[in-house]
């Protein structure tokens, strides 16, 4: 992208610092801004900050997604392991329900290995499934990893799981699940069950899930994997979290954070106008949804966001730059080194150069 | 930039220069008066105590299970109020901006986080880095991992194991080694649920004692200043005094410190079969020179309990309070436990609350013995104010006993017990010490060539309110608070070692992680410019 523009207002190119400048003061004269994001740690860091500074709500891109799992760990805990102990440990796997495509290349490399810890039994896979789900792209896992199925006739996701409890707590019931018995077999033999789920699934399922491992904890041991349906929103979900106590959906409005995932969830607010500034940041380059309200783009595009008063062009961290993310390959941060450097702007730097111009010229305090 | 501070009651028994006297400052740190030196700023401090800053040597502030602490309760329904009281963690200081502020209204300039996970230590530095004002440190866990058990359940040489100690703490940019029920996080997950100093890791056949003595060896060996910080086995259960004193009973010559020692100061004696050892874990500290502590002291109230010593967390599930918790089955130490609990008035939470201050008051030297909370363990370190004027104040303790479950009380020492912790042993517990125990040679006393972080506090009859808002605190020279409100931020380091790595060490490591994981060490190493502070590290030495 050397030599191209970086930076648009409406539709004509600008240097940076004009765009910056005009965003500057859109950001002043705006009631109510909200930033919807989609960044590295380091970028969310500076738009949570700027967004502390101007009052404003934030939100990550996938916020439906991202507030479907927070919800789970908020309403009531879970048990969780790690892909590092999974792979160490679980002679076991069981998979729930969908488990998104990203995170495929983890589970095809767990296939491939087998415990070095525990009972150090072969690797052994099951699917709980559910008949009413959408078909899913699961087609190379499943010829990989071979898993037995376990579902019910006419049962969804819900009641495969609440059955498949059910029956391992010794509890009656009409019906029965495919391969149940060969489930129980295996969970007699393996010392630690892994369950993997992603939060694509809805809170009950995961609630009954979570009641299913904690079931198993009773007498033996077992635990569960969870692969965020988006590394990025749960990174950004974290950095949230240790920066005002909260996750995403939360607003400045009072000048001290407030989390409440319906009234700050961006996108709605966009919809329904009750934001009147929609800063939009994302370092994949997605596309904002169309609003009728102020727009400002800041992302990884080549041309300006169309209905946007000022686009800026933005770097992605580990392609354009360096930077930090999370990873579920091991659960937690790592740092990403730029694959192919370029002279785009990291998201941090120039919301760091909006701050700047602000009336007060206070840098961000990240 | 020359700063004066000028007439006030200076408690430095490092120095032994207690007294009204002035204190100039250049540059950031403490330098004797200049002949016909004029300031450049001056603050009148009369009537007030200038101590050096506080250092907390034992606070959960930041990193992978604090944060999932936050995850499980935003408390959702109190979404229109910033942090109303009485929902948990109202009085915390929650996220990393309100932590530092908070410490730092306190008087306090140096905070330790006690339990990073060292896979996860760059989450961990990321939530430091942004801790405004104060400088931190961290101490990494290790004892529950594949590669420390296996090295010594192939009894490889203690070379091998100083350097991969070594490395942990280079690699992690530690200030420390921590060991949290030594095997214990390990055994659980073979669905061991109870573990005792003398009982064995089922996957490698060692105690939890060997483990110990083998770091406890390591860490002295490599020079680290601070000696192995302990988290006992047994924590929290009746008789845990048996486990906490044989603890003590192993140190054989060595330094050791225990953390939060309150947590393990019950018996089984009374009519309910939890009774205060108080007084017989404070004659075996002060019997043991080679001994340390910190009290993880009880106050009462909403908090969440935050620990890696996950075995402890999965039998503590039942109290959960509210019903909501998670448990991790981590990578090696990265493992934990996140259950929220609600200290109340009862016969249980009353003989925590006694035990701990029995601690604190009949341990005779307060070189030895720190000020902590355990935070938020035992409660929020916003809870610090409070205590200190139950220390200083036997009238105080008299009057919120009368508060409590008498029965509890009845079986404790601490009615008979009526020291007064004076300024200067305050300053010692919560400065001089601190620091000598962290090897943190530029502060903790107020010489010249100290770094100048000051915290002056105005007399007054409220002992609590003249610890919770401090009149004046000097970081690094620079004013950061003034009568109790922060009016500065700025960015502290983190103080870290640096032992060299042995590269045979790294070579394993990098084929350890391909042949275990799968994945390359870089996976799990990073470079200081990941934090995007400027300079966020700096440097203490090991002994040489």
């Amino acid at each position: 992208m050397r030599n191209m523009s970086v930076a648009w207002i409406g539709s004509q190119p600008v240097s940076l610092m004009d765009a910056i400048q005009n965003v500057a003061k859109l950001l002043v004269s705006s009631r109510c801004p909200v930033f919807t994001i989609d960044a590295d740690v380091h970028g969310t860091r500076s738009a949570i900050a700027l967004a502390e500074r101007v009052g404003g709500a934030f939100d990550h891109i996938h916020g439906d997604t991202l507030a479907r799992e927070v919800a789970l760990f908020a309403d009531q805990g879970a048990m969780i392991t790690t892909p590092g102990e999974t792979r160490r440990r679980s002679s076991l796997v069981v998979l729930v329900g969908d488990i998104p495509v990203a995170h495929h290349e983890l589970l095809l490399h767990l296939a491939g290995s087998n415990p070095d810890l525990g009972d150090r039994n072969k690797r052994v896979w099951f699917h709980v499934e559910g008949a009413l789900e959408p078909p899913s792209d699961a087609g190379r896992l499943h010829r990989k990893l071979r898993p037995v199925a376990i579902g019910g006739e006419g049962l969804g996701l819900s009641g495969v799981l609440a059955a498949l409890r059910a029956d391992l707590l010794g509890r009656n019931q009409t019906g029965s699940l495919a391969n149940v018995d060969r489930l129980k077999s295996a969970l007699g033999k393996s010392r630690f069950p892994v369950f993997v789920f992603s939060g694509a699934m809805n809170s009950p399922d995961l609630a009954m899930l979570q009641g299913l491992v904690a079931d198993l904890n009773k007498q033996g041991r077992a635990s569960s994997l969870f692969l965020p349906t988006d590394d990025d929103a749960w990174g950004t979900a974290l950095t949230s979290l240790w920066m005002t106590g909260f996750p995403p959906r939360t607003g400045f409005s009072d000048s001290l954070p407030s989390y409440d995932p319906v009234r700050w969830d961006t996108q709605r607010m966009v919809r329904d106008k009750e934001a009147d500034l929609h800063v939009w940041v994302s370092a994949r380059g997605t596309m904002p949804p169309k609003g009728r309200i102020g727009l400002v783009s800041l992302s990884r595009t080549e041309k300006r966001t169309e209905g946007a008063a000022v686009t800026i062009s933005v770097g992605r961290a580990g392609v354009d730059h360096d930077g930090v993310a999370f990873s579920s390959r091991i659960g937690t941060f790592h740092s990403l080194t730029a694959s192919a450097p370029s002279e785009l702007p990291s998201i941090a730097s120039v919301l760091q150069q909006l701050a700047l111009v602000f009336p007060g010229r206070m840098g961000l305090p990240c | 930039m020359l700063i004066r501070l000028v007439g006030g009651d200076v408690i430095d028994p490092v120095n032994g220069t207690s007294g009204r006297r002035d204190l100039w400052i250049r540059d950031g740190v403490i330098v004797e008066a200049p002949e016909g030196g004029a300031a450049d700023e001056t603050h009148d401090v009369s009537g007030c105590i200038v101590m050096a800053g506080a250092i907390d040597i034992h606070s959960h502030i930041g990193g992978g299970n604090v944060n999932t602490a936050r995850l499980l309760l935003p408390e959702q329904h109190a979404a229109h109020q910033p942090r109303p009281a009485n929902t948990p963690l109202s009085s915390a200081g929650w996220s990393t901006y309100q932590t530092g502020c908070l410490y730092a209204q306190m008087g306090f300039t140096t905070v330790v986080e006690p339990a990073m996970a060292p896979s996860t230590a760059l989450h961990t530095h990321l939530e430091l880095a942004d801790i405004p004002i104060i400088d931190k440190a961290t101490l990494a866990i290790l004892g529950n991992d594949d590669f420390t058990l296996s090295l010594l359940r192939d009894e490889k040489s203690t070379a091998m194991l100083d350097d991969y100690v070594a490395w942990i703490v280079a690699s992690s940019r530690a200030l420390g080694v921590k060991v949290i029920n030594a095997g214990a996080a390990a055994a659980f997950k073979d669905n061991v649920r109870s573990f005792s100093f003398d009982d064995v890791v089922p996957e490698y056949g060692l105690t939890s004692r060997s483990i110990v003595k083998a770091l406890q060896a390591s860490v002295t060996r490599l020079g680290i200043p601070h000696p192995l910080h302990v988290h006992c086995n047994n924590l929290g259960i009746a008789g845990s005094a048996d486990t906490a004193a044989a603890t003590i009973a192993a140190t054989e010559g060595t330094p050791l410190h225990l953390a939060h020692l309150q947590f393990y100061g019950y018996g089984t004696e009374g009519k309910r079969k939890f009774s205060s050892e108080a007084a017989r874990l404070a004659e075996l500290v002060n019997g043991n020179p080679d001994v340390t502590i910190d009290i993880g002291q009880v106050m009462f109230g909403q908090t969440v309990t935050i620990s890696s010593d996950v075995m402890r967390q999965f039998s503590a599930l039942g109290n959960a309070n509210p019903k909501k918790s998670v448990i991790i089955d981590g990578d090696g130490n990265s493992g934990g436990g996140i259950v929220p609990y609600r200290y109340k008035h009862d016969y249980y939470g009353s003989l925590q609350w006694a035990v701990g201050l029995e601690l604190f008051l009949l341990i005779t030297d307060p070189w030895r013995v720190f000020f902590t909370t355990d935070h938020p363990n035992g409660a929020p370190f916003t809870a610090y104010p409070e205590l200190f004027e139950l220390l200083m104040s036997a009238e105080a303790r008299d009057a919120k006993a009368t508060e409590l479950n008498a029965g509890a009380l009845e079986l404790t020492t601490l009615a008979s017990v009526r020291r007064e912790y004076t300024f200067e042993e305050i300053a010692i517990m919560t400065r001089a010490a601190p620091a000598k125990l962290l090897g943190l040679k530029d502060r903790g006393h107020l010489a010249a060539g100290a770094i100048a972080d000051i915290a002056v506090y105005r007399r007054g009859k409220d002992i609590a309110k003249m610890f919770r808002e401090a009149a004046l605190v000097f970081k690094n020279g620079e004013v950061v608070v003034k009568n109790g409100k922060v009016t500065k931020y700025r960015w502290g380091k983190a103080l870290r070692l640096n032992p060299p790595a042995d590269k045979a060490m790294v070579k394993r490591m990098r084929d350890y992680h391909d042949e275990r994981y799968g994945l390359s060490l870089e996976w799990f190493t990073f470079a200081d410019t990941a934090i995007a502070r400027e300079e966020p590290f700096a440097e203490v030495s090991c002994k040489s």
